[in-house]
């Protein structure tokens, strides 16, 4: 085809999960389309990345709830991904002959796009999924793919001992070879916990991506399926050890510590950081407006917001409102909210486009907590509004409008 | 209605001192985050007219610099799109050659390009005056007039009579004819008239003969040259514009018209159609404890550690722990060490104020530190 040329690696973005344990945050959108950091949204940082190691062909496969995520990525402008040859392809599940299926496994998402791949006859495939923040150049990571002679390599990151068991685990010999790999040990050999980044050479991957999608058993996976069986074979697994910061954030508690860990000058995750932009989908905002009786203290408010009130350690998205006498404290609010005079919003993650009514209190705690403990954090889904003078307690999760009559109680 | 957009990107009658040493008027910062051109391109965007031609004359470097291609203003089309008209010298050129001598000549030095454009109708507008309108009503009204041309006129200024000097003043019949004009020399005489903001339609083919014709009588001022002239025997219209107004051709209207927007009624109306600007993803404003900031506009990429008050704080400014900036425009990249004071001042981009400086200013003549300084 005359429109295509070819790559040496194409990269692929896992991006059809559903983020369950998020609950409401994600009813309406897929995982990668979840608002972070003030401006962004998770997905941004994997494009990033790809953009920045000079990887400009992407399959961004979709799944779930895929209209936010289509309609953000558009023509990839925004990551300069509208280009010539390649750019950003939103991939999802198609119908071949008489019949289509979804994606069965992350596995069976790629084999389902070896047409797409070969398109760019590339000599390597990068996988990628999009619910992690952490900022990598890829290209670094391939040369040591290139040097090692691998047929897979895999960015791992260590973590404390004690916590590697959450994750998936790579045994490594001195050179970084993986002899094993375990997933969620209950007694871990090592501490490299797997991050779910790969780089095969494409040859392989696609004998493996065959083999598996013929094999009835099959979960159709990387991590359950295809990394194992490569593994038997006596295929050159390689670790890539990542030293940088690094957050899983699929959970309600990790997005909203992620997101408190911008405001921590302590924690090495640097976005002001020009050679290395992490780029977005920008509305058409004017700048914020901060009013005669704001309080602002560490944190972070963007384009669009007209705040009134007091905020603090917090991380405001674009378009919010906060009235007069407001005081936001350890909370996420994402774009397009309004916070009336006089509402308190603590240790909580508002979504998008929620109207928390005059003198409502978002996150009361009544729990005795420890030195180290902060109140449970509460939850409002996308479009909500929560009546004036309502209390929502710490830890609840709000998925309909509360009106002033059905107050919410622990 | 198919419509080409032209912008002069400069003005003759400006004195914005160090602001427009090393630019032209149309790429003075403005609001934080915009330059005025953004205004002005944001107002044909939204008229629907996507062919836009910026004529300019000397220091535009940082206005092709903003535009680009017009990506951000949805300006790249394969019809029309944006075009910036720059002066050009040839051989068989006088020596002037790109000095144009008025924006009668800077039309027929680039109406190789106006003549190629499919537009039946110009939309002909100026930089130094700001405002939101819909060109598509004044069309509307230049074709049920059957004009020959209509001027767009205003008859106030945020709430002031007072016109401004250097522009256009309408002497118009009780049907909205224009019968004369004259320049505006003084700003105390002259109260409640009908000056011009400077968007004029005209049909394409009319306007690329009256230009040959006033060229051939070395007239080349548009107002004089060719609307004054020839009064009698054209159909001149009027067409009046009552929304807001922002004339900057000083520094005290450049201030004025940025500490404007502090005023909410005035924030609305600046913002109710989309302004469009170039994309810089910056990162959001940092506020560190111990900042305070008080009725101040303040745009992404900032870090503010210091006391911020009625001020325009541009993007990617950084304000030092104790700072107190008062009643000042901070443009972008700028930045103001510890314990610096600022009172009316106007700090243009990539400036340094460094520790402990003191500059103070008044509301009639702010003081105006130059792009790239060290103070």
């Amino acid at each position: 085809m005359g429109f295509t040329k070819n790559k040496e690696m194409i990269a692929m973005l896992l991006a059809g999960g559903q983020g369950s344990r998020m609950g409401v945050l994600t009813s309406r959108v897929a995982k990668p389309a979840v608002p972070f950091g003030g401006k962004w949204r998770i997905i941004d940082f994997p494009l990033s990345n790809c953009v920045n190691s000079g990887v400009d062909t992407i399959g961004v496969l979709t799944q779930y709830q895929p209209l936010e995520l289509n309609s953000y990525i558009g023509n990839g402008q925004p990551w300069d991904l509208d280009r010539l040859y390649g750019g950003a392809f939103i991939l999802p599940p198609y119908v071949r002959g008489k019949e289509g299926e979804w994606y069965k496994g992350t596995a069976n998402a790629i084999y389902q796009n070896i047409n797409f791949i070969e398109m760019y006859d590339p000599e390597y495939v990068l996988i990628l999924s999009g619910d992690h923040i952490y900022k990598m150049n890829y290209n670094m990571m391939l040369e040591y793919h290139k040097e090692k002679g691998a047929d897979c390599t895999i960015a791992v990151m260590p973590v404390p001992i004690e916590e590697a068991s959450r994750f998936g685990v790579m045994n490594t010999e001195a050179d970084m070879k993986i002899y094993e790999f375990e997933e969620k040990p209950p007694q871990p050999k090592s501490n490299l916990a797997s991050m779910g980044i790969y780089i095969f050479t494409w040859s392989k991957l696609k004998e493996y991506l065959i083999k598996d999608e013929e094999n009835v058993n099959s979960s159709n996976d990387f991590g359950h399926d295809v990394l194992p069986a490569m593994l038997n074979d006596g295929n050159k697994m390689y670790a890539y050890e990542y030293k940088g910061y690094w957050k899983d954030v699929g959970t309600v508690e990790s997005l909203w510590e992620a997101n408190m860990d911008i405001l921590d000058a302590t924690v090495p995750l640097n976005l002001n950081d020009p050679p290395w932009k992490v780029y977005s989908r920008n509305n058409n905002y004017p700048p914020q407006f901060i009013g005669e009786d704001a309080v602002l203290k560490n944190s972070s408010v963007t384009e669009g917001c007209s705040i009134h009130g007091t905020v603090e350690n917090s991380i405001v998205f674009p378009g919010v409102k906060v009235g007069k006498g407001a005081v936001i404290s350890n909370s996420v609010i994402m774009p397009d909210c309004v916070i009336e005079d006089g509402a308190v919003v603590e240790y909580a993650i508002v979504a998008a486009n929620v109207k928390i009514g005059k003198d409502a209190h978002i996150g009361q705690n009544k729990k005795v907590l420890k030195a180290d403990e902060h109140p449970e954090i509460s939850v409002i889904g996308q479009d909500l509004t929560v009546a004036a003078g309502v209390i929502v307690p710490a830890g609840a999760v709000v998925s309909e409008n509360i009106t002033s009559e059905e107050k919410e109680e622990a | 209605m198919n419509t080409l957009g032209i912008i002069f990107s400069y003005t003759e009658r400006e004195n914005l001192r160090e602001l427009t040493k090393h630019r032209t008027l149309s790429s003075l910062p403005f609001a934080g985050k915009y330059r005025m051109i953004d205004v002005i391109l944001s107002n044909y965007v939204n008229s629907d007219v996507t062919d836009v031609s910026i004529i300019t004359k000397d220091n535009y470097h940082s206005l092709m610099d903003h535009v680009g291609a017009g990506k951000e203003w949805d300006l790249t089309r394969n019809k029309g799109g944006l075009r910036v008209l720059t002066p050009y010298s040839s051989p068989e050129m006088p020596v002037h050659a790109g000095m144009y001598r008025g924006d009668v000549e800077a039309l027929s030095r680039n109406m190789h390009s106006i003549r190629r454009s499919m537009a039946e109708y110009v939309v002909l507008s100026g930089s130094g005056t700001l405002y939101s309108m819909d060109y598509r009503d004044v069309i509307e009204k230049h074709v049920a007039d059957n004009a020959d041309i209509t001027a767009v006129y205003t008859r106030s200024m945020n709430g002031s009579k007072i016109v401004p000097p250097g522009v256009v003043i309408f002497d118009m019949d009780e049907s909205g004819r224009i019968k004369d004009l004259k320049y505006n020399t003084n700003t105390t005489d002259e109260q409640d008239v009908a000056w011009g903001i400077g968007a004029v339609v005209i049909k394409k083919s009319l306007l690329e003969s009256l230009v040959a014709d006033a060229m051939s009588y070395q007239e080349y001022d548009f107002y004089e040259g060719i609307m004054k002239r020839l009064a009698n025997n054209l159909n001149i219209r009027g067409y009046e514009y009552t929304g807001y107004v922002m004339e900057i051709s000083s520094v005290t209207d450049y201030m004025k018209a940025n500490m404007s927007l502090l005023d909410k009624e005035m924030a609305d109306k600046f913002y109710a159609a989309p302004i469009y600007t170039k994309i810089k993803d910056s990162v959001p404003v940092q506020y560190c404890d111990g900042c305070s900031v008080k009725n101040s506009i303040v745009a992404d990429g900032c870090k503010i550690e210091g006391t911020v008050e009625n001020s325009i704080i541009s993007r990617g400014v950084r304000i030092g722990k104790g700072a107190v900036i008062k009643n000042s425009i901070i443009m972008q990249n700028t930045e103001v060490m510890a314990n610096v004071v600022l009172d009316h001042v106007i700090l243009d981009k990539d400036v340094i104020v460094r520790e402990n400086r003191q500059l103070v200013g008044h509301e009639t003549y702010p003081v105006v530190v130059e792009k790239l300084s060290i103070v």
